[in-house]
């Protein structure tokens, strides 16, 4: 169930696009842009028109109070301040024409993609006063003729009248043209140096609901600091998060598809952005909801109530004890735990089940499994190997033992001493540097991918090159020194007022974490201590929300925000008051994770049937139903083992150690299996690098890879052991559905199941072969066709 | 642990340890073994004792007969030799004369091969005692055994499961050794509110076992984990079976994985028990000082609030001003000691936490108030690391130093008050910003100057490129005509910069000593052990000691000896750890000779007038092949050093000359030697046929390419004060 790609703003997904040679974003938007210079007019007398249809629809399907909403908000809009009142200012009018019309793009001319024939502007435009240097100055001043000013080479080129390899980016006499070859006339200046500044920009409107299939325009405003506000809809760039579900062209308006469910369009002007969230509903009625067990199941079922999504029912006892099995422990329950549990006629054996789950230690081997390739517990030398043990054992105990989650990032982000002596110095081995330190907190335990703000100001976000350098900051009293072990320091707090020296403009930048300033820090005291106070402070937007979020698509398989570890104003999550209530509750319960993994479990919502009725089967967002995903590499290997009845043997670890258990990713490069499986390797901290897609290497290995041969056929394995057993075939045939799918057969599995057990075998010459060897081949096919069965190979 | 200074003990356990070496047939030997192509290794092969099963033994009870316990040996080139025509077994000794070991004797009257019956007699103290061969190469290195005041068993049955669970019981130490890829169990029956607390000692007994301590319930699944080598502290949630699981932290095992299990029965609310006797650690050495109290007469206040702050006085007449013990606890704990100071006092601060054991890294920063500004303090000076005498090697891929960490991460300096006023000391942990351990001790001293030094040495080790660390473990076992350098590192304290004199006394006969002094100001010496051509074979504890000169009186102090626990072979995936070895053993007249002799034939001392020059003549023994036509030299001795690398000739040395004038050496009585490193040709001596793991044993070892450290003997020169004729 992995997302697309297009489903997101995400830097490395673009960062992807662009490596398979697709085109960019950037190119795209800015072709719609240069049509939607042509059409500005058009769409303005266009606009009542499909607004007033999607009004009709809205007021058939809703009733009217969203209609009166949406009205409200287009006649709340400001009248556009006319450019042609004032001189064109060069930072308020002709970059946004510039950023519109693609030119200052990563593939194009942004000097982050190294600027095409030395032509070099900020991304999107974020530094106007190097873009003005590097426009009128550079180049011998050759861009830009006052003297003939529609002859300067920067609107030859836009317009393709001369060889341009971005091809046409403006049209001539197109409102952007215009105003670049106004600001050449006026001697290509600053412009007036009296303008406001820009605070914001808002877009309307900024929630909807609308029917599938509708269109919605949407205004940019923006307002400035001396309270003026201007429309720059024709300026602003435009986004959506979904484009299955909406499209939005360049001139801001957005066309809903059929399904059902909400999307996020981002507006983006001179680094500010702003988000419009709408709701295509379904529609359908619902009736019978069950009695909420918790909050979330309240604000789940509020949330489908509204988009008129329907629940699935609620899934059986087999399912949820398969379920919850695989998603706290990383297995699937024995044959003789599934007997037991669906004999169990206790009205609270669910509620029991799970405390039996967190009790064990398979809960913190699971985890620890999920945190150490997040934390790059990764061997890249025989002498990582005991630091990368001890770092494993530090994260698994620490699971064991329920310690507090705000304890665990406190102890790992300010780690001191030696690996032996404090694990989780073991993360400073692999993250050496400020920068790499700063950008995986954030990405990891606050959801913050700031990576962007490193080089300029984040495209999607209010970060700045300060907000990142500030943050370094806090890493920046780091003290190394090696130790007898190679490759190892031993981490201290070097004494020092913490500051980050921004390196392009060479200030010293202090600690500040994320928009909240940090008062002076003593030389004498470790920043990282401030900066895990402030990770754990009540209102602090990102940690709590960051973990219940990674937590939620762990165990429904989609975060509430997607991908998890991007959380950010432009884009929201589908369902916000369930993840401000699940982060209230986690921080309420003191950052346990125990009961936050109870509380998940506990509800309805988790508990429902991964089975989708007509109405909610393509519903993504709402948690209507379980959605089903395919086992992790580590848990299927473990899963085929336990049916199978033989174990994988892993290099210097005691026979049964389990692929959960596995202290770190170098035994990755031993077992084909998890390499084809996607067992991440530790080289990010996005969960993303684990591959959860299917593929068809996978199917070939599970139909014919000697491993899996080897485990059916293994020496005292479970269909050796049954073929010799002396007990009804229907016994059999029970324990491997429970042993694989923890349920019972149905009768027609029975019969056929028992059938392939009696059929008769011929050996290779041809000569029926004995009767307890041919069972042991026809169990050891039945089994092999379990194991490549859907029901087996995904958690449902 | 026995005094350092105490005599031998050894040479009194060990009569009859004076036995002279067919030397002769040996040499034959050697020359006419085969020589077949084989790889090059690092250093002669030496004695050494790895293991002792059981690591440790209960001791009788005062006034009750002798504890007898068998005890079996294992190691590296720990054969006997042949006395008057009879093998002679290696001989298991000792460092307390009340532990005495015999071979033990199978049906037939031989001994039976690694085998002794040790008796221990009630007088010996419980911890930790040093346990050594000696063998036909000389003496080896010491393995600690303990002697405890528990009973003791020893586990030698698999017990890889809860099925095979072995049963503890509390204050019964049980002696067992972990096996690769496997954890421990024992079991344990505990009552509901039973506390048990579980020590498991390794590291501390030398053991290359980093010990994982588990406590599982009665299914086996886990509870609580330990993995730091602490102690594991569980109480009883309910009667039932717990499991105890041990195992090496990455999996490793065999028998130099040892360990000795305690399970100690302790009342809830009781404070921990002392843990089990441990080896110390090398930068231990430097602490404390000479005639230092034990105990500190103060306790820091431990004041919950991190604002807090300790009035104390400085008494300007008070030689110890202050001497507090304290704690960094709880986490990021910042103790603060406020004080008024005079202009022009000089205070020396010292901090120990590190050498006290604790995992630690101190800092202290002195601040003045800065007058009429309110609470604002001005930095006036900080103190961190004592650094080390000798910058140890990386222990990357190349060996670029010696590998002993002789400095510490506690602090040492000096405070010099140039104005009168407020002052403010503020001790903190630079590793304690997240840890709650109220085990993590300091002590804080504040002293007038009490100028003194503290010495360790180690033999010199070889310069390392391929990360190869065979030559770490170096018992001091002579070979005839051999020389082995002591590289000697010197903490100086409280301003002392005086020379060091380094002498080494109760050699055994056959063995002479000669130190190459620490100059003024620097922190590093030799000593070189020298072995007569034939000297009779015995042993000796002897005493290394330094004089200085302070305020105008002779101290002496002694110079602890440093050793590896293990040779280590990899020392990429198996980082060594060196301890301080309580006595100090030397022993020659092995069964082999050193392969090479390097010396000087002028009559000694050579007299030269300051400002002169002298010429060395040099004189190479070879006793086998050697690879190479010429060595590259270079100079060890105070003030020599700076005399130019040369190359030494294999076939015909040729003299060396030194000019005193660029040397700048002054009158007086000075030591010098040469070193290199040489590759020799070497083919270990057959021992004899009656050992009992040498019967049949027809073909001859082979012979291989040894690389092995070659110091020459000292040359001693006289320098005399220059005549006014001799300097215009």
């Amino acid at each position: 169930m992995e997302d697309s790609p297009e489903h997101s703003w995400g830097e490395p997904q673009w960062t992807l696009r662009l490596r398979k040679g697709r085109i960019s974003k950037g190119i795209r938007s800015a072709r719609e842009t240069e049509m939607g210079f042509a059409s500005r007019r058009q769409r303005s007398q266009r606009f009542p028109q499909t607004a007033m249809a999607a009004m009709a629809a809205m007021v058939a399907m809703l009733g009217m109070p969203l209609v009166v909403c949406l009205m409200g908000s287009m006649v709340t809009a400001a009248a556009p301040e006319a450019p042609a009142d004032r001189p064109v200012s060069f930072v308020d009018d002709v970059v946004p024409f510039l950023t519109k019309a693609g030119c200052n793009m990563g593939a194009c001319h942004a000097k982050a993609g190294s600027g095409q024939n030395g032509f070099q502007l900020s991304l999107l435009g974020f530094q106007p006063e190097e873009d003005f240097e590097h426009l009128t100055k550079e180049a011998r001043g050759r861009r830009l003729s006052t003297a003939a000013p529609e002859q300067s080479l920067l609107l030859l080129k836009a317009t393709a009248e001369v060889p341009h390899g971005g091809g046409q980016r403006m049209a001539p006499g197109s409102e952007g043209y215009e105003t670049i070859l106004r600001w050449i006339r006026e001697g290509a200046g600053p412009g007036p140096t009296d303008r406001p500044a820009l605070a914001s920009v808002v877009v309307e409107p900024a929630t909807c609901t609308l029917p599938a299939g509708s269109t919605q325009p949407l205004r940019a405003i923006a307002r400035y600091a001396d309270g003026s506000q201007r429309d720059v809809t024709a300026l602003a760039l435009f986004e959506s998060n979904d484009r299955a579900r909406a499209e939005v062209d360049a001139a801001g308006m957005v066309h809903l598809g059929e399904i059902p469910g909400g999307v996020a369009v981002m507006v983006r002007f001179q680094g500010n952005v702003a988000v419009a969230t709408i709701t295509i509903p379904r529609g359908a009625p619902l009736r019978d909801l069950p009695e909420p067990r918790n909050f979330i199941d309240t604000l789940v079922f509020e949330r489908c109530r509204e988009v008129g999504v329907p629940l699935s029912a609620e899934c059986d006892d087999a399912t949820f004890q398969r379920r919850v099995t695989l998603d706290i422990t990383g297995g699937i329950p024995t044959a003789d735990a599934a007997a037991e549990f669906l004999t169990n006629a206790s009205p609270d054996k669910r509620d029991r089940l799970i405390e039996s789950l967190l009790a064990s230690s398979a809960y913190a081997d699971w985890f620890a499994n999920k945190w150490t390739a997040l934390l790059k517990n990764r061997r890249d030398d025989a002498s990582d190997t005991v630091s990368n043990f001890a770092f494993h054992s530090w994260i698994r105990d620490g699971l064991l033992a329920n310690k507090p989650y705000d304890r665990f990032v406190r102890e790992l982000l300010a780690a001191t001493g030696t690996i032996v002596e404090n694990p989780p110095v073991a993360w400073y081995k692999r993250v050496k540097e400020p920068k790499e330190q700063l950008e995986d907190v954030a990405q990891l335990f606050l959801g913050v991918r700031i990576q962007c703000a490193q080089c300029h100001h984040h495209p999607f976000e209010r970060w700045s090159q300060d907000d990142y350098h500030g943050l370094a900051a806090y890493f920046s009293q780091v003290g190394r020194r090696p130790t007898s072990t190679r490759g190892e320091d031993l981490i201290f707090h070097k004494r020092g007022v913490a500051a980050f020296t921004n390196p392009k403009s060479g200030a010293r930048i202090t600690p500040s974490a994320l928009g909240t300033p940090e008062p002076t820090i003593p030389a004498d005291e470790d920043p990282r201590l401030r900066l895990a106070d402030w990770l754990v402070r009540a209102d602090n937007p990102f940690f709590a929300r960051a973990l219940v979020n990674r937590y939620w698509k762990h165990f429904l398989g989609r975060g509430l925000i997607e991908p998890e570890d991007d959380l950010r104003d432009t884009n929201p999550p589908t369902n916000p008051l369930l993840l401000d209530a699940l982060a209230d509750h986690f921080r309420a319960s003191k950052f346990d994770l125990k009961d936050l993994v109870r509380t998940i479990c506990r509800s309805r919502v988790y508990q429902l049937s991964a089975v989708p009725t007509p109405d909610n089967a393509s519903d993504l967002q709402n948690f209507s139903h379980f959605l089903p995903r395919r086992l992790p590499a580590e848990v299927l290997l473990d899963s085929i083992d336990k049916v199978t009845g033989s174990t994988t043997t892993f290099a210097n670890l005691p026979a049964g150690t389990r692929a959960i258990a596995l202290p770190d990713t170098s035994y990755n490069r031993s077992s084909p299996f998890l390499q084809v499986f996607g067992r991440p390797d530790g080289q990010s901290v996005c969960e993303c690098e684990r591959v959860q897609s299917s593929s068809l290497s996978q199917s070939l290995h599970l139909l014919s890879a000697a491993d899996i041969k080897g485990k059916l056929a293994a020496d005292a394995g479970r269909a050796d052991r049954l073929s010799k057993e002396e007990r009804p075939d229907p016994d059999k045939v029970r324990e491997l559905f429970l042993a694989a799918f923890a349920r019972e057969p149905s009768a027609d599995e029975m019969v056929q199941a028992c059938g392939v057990i009696a059929e008769a075998r011929l050996g290779a010459d041809g000569q029926p072969l004995p009767d307890q060897q041919a069972r042991r081949e026809n169990l050891e096919d039945l089994l092999w066709a379990l194991l490549n069965s859907k029901e087996f190979l995904f958690n449902h | 642990m026995p005094s350092i200074l105490s005599v031998p003990r050894f040479r009194d356990a060990a009569p009859g340890a004076r036995i002279l070496c067919a030397l002769g047939l040996l040499l034959a030997q050697l020359c006419l073994a085969p020589q077949p192509v084989a790889a090059q290794s690092v250093a002669l092969p030496l004695p050494r004792l790895l293991t002792l099963t059981p690591a440790g033994f209960q001791r009788s009870v005062a006034g009750s007969e002798p504890t007898t316990i068998e005890v079996k040996v294992s190691g590296e080139n720990l054969d006997g030799w042949e006395e008057g025509g009879q093998y002679v077994p290696p001989q298991l000794l000792f460092s307390h004369p009340g532990i005495t070991a015999t071979a033990l004797l199978s049906a037939e009257g031989k001994p039976e091969k690694d085998r002794y019956l040790v008796r221990v007699a009630s007088e010996v103290p419980s911890g930790l005692h040093d346990a050594r061969m000696m063998t036909a190469l000389g003496i080896s290195s010491g393995r600690v055994c303990t002697a405890s005041d528990h009973p003791e068993t020893l586990r030698t049955d698999p017990a890889a499961d809860v099925s095979q669970a072995f049963p503890l019981a509390p204050g019964i130490v049980c002696n067992a050794k972990a096996t690769a890829q496997v954890a421990d169990h024992y079991r344990l029956e505990l009552q509901t509110g039973q506390r048990v607390v579980i020590d498991c000692a390794a590291r501390g007994i030398e053991s290359k076992l980093r010990p994982v301590l588990i406590l599982a319930d009665a299914t086996g699944a886990d509870l609580v984990a330990e993995r730091r080598g602490g102690l594991l502290d569980f109480t009883a949630p309910a009667p039932s079976t717990y499991f105890v699981k041990i195992h090496d932290l990455s999996f490793q095992g065999g028998p130099e994985f040892f360990y000795r299990l305690l399970v100690h029965d302790l009342p809830v609310g009781a404070p921990l028990p002392a843990r089990q006797a441990a080896v110390e650690p090398v930068l231990s050495f430097s602490w404390p000082p000479v005639g230092f109290p034990a105990t500190a007469p103060a306790q820091e206040s431990e004041d919950p609030d991190p604002a807090a702050v300790q009035q104390v006085t400085l008494a300007a007449d008070a030689a110890v001003a202050l001497d507090v013990a304290g704690r960094f606890f709880p986490a990021a704990d910042v103790d603060t000691y406020q004080f008024t100071a005079e202009a022009g006092q000089i205070w020396w601060i010292e901090v120990a936490s590190e050498r006290l054991g604790a995992p630690t890294n101190p800092a202290v920063v002195v601040q003045r108030s800065l007058p009429g500004a309110g609470l604002v303090w001005e930095d006036t000076a900080e103190f961190s690391d004592i650094a080390a005498p000798i910058k140890p090697s990386t222990n990357h891929y190349a060996y670029d130093g010696p590998p002993y960490e002789s400095g510490s991460a506690d602090c040492l300096g000096k405070l010099e008050i140039k104005e009168t006023g407020s002052y403010r000391l503020q001790i903190r942990d630079l590793f304690g910003g997240t840890r709650d351990d109220p085990q993590a001790i300091y002590r804080l001293v504040i002293r007038k100057a009490a100028p003194d030094f503290a010495l360790v040495c180690w033999p010199l080790h070889m310069e390392l490129r391929n990360g190869d660390r065979a030559a770490l473990s170096k018992p001091l076992a002579l070979r005839g005509g051999g020389t082995v350098s002591l590289e000697v590192a010197a903490i100086r304290r409280d301003g002392f910069d005086g020379p060091i004199e380094l002498a080494v006394s109760g050699l055994p006969e056959g063995v002479t000593a000669t130190g190459l002094r620490i100059p003024a100001g620097a922190t590093r010496g030799q000593i070189l052990l020298t072995a007569a051509e034939s000297p009779p074979r015995a042993f000796a504890g002897v005493a290394i000691s330094g004089k200085g000169l302070i305020n105008g009186q002779s101290i002496e102090r002694p110079c602890r000896l440093a050793g590896h626990c293990w040779p280590v072979r990899d020392g990429w995936s198996e980082i060594p750890f060196p301890r301080l070895i309580p006595e100090t053993l030397v022993s020659a007249g092995g069964l082999e000779k050193a392969p090479l002799t390097l010396r000087s034939t002028a009559p000694e001392p050579i007299e030269v007038a300051e400002g002169g020059s002298f010429t060395v003549p040099l004189e190479l023994l070879k006793r086998g092949e050697v690879s190479g036509a010429q060595f590259q030299m270079r100079v060890i001795g105070a003030g020599f050093e700076q005399q130019p690398g040369f190359e030494l000739n294999v076939a015909a040395p040729a003299p060396v000359t030194f000019d005193l004038a660029k040397l700048k050496i002054p009158p007086g009585d000075h030591v010098l030697a040469f070193i290199t490193s040489a590759v020799t040709k070497y083919a270990p001596a057959a021992v004899t046929k009656l050992a009992p793991d040498a019967v049949g044993e027809a073909q001859p070892p082979a012979a291989a390419d040894v690389a092995e450290i070659l110091v020459s003997q000292p040359v001693h020169v006289r320098v005399t004060p220059a005549t006014k004729e001799a300097t215009p």
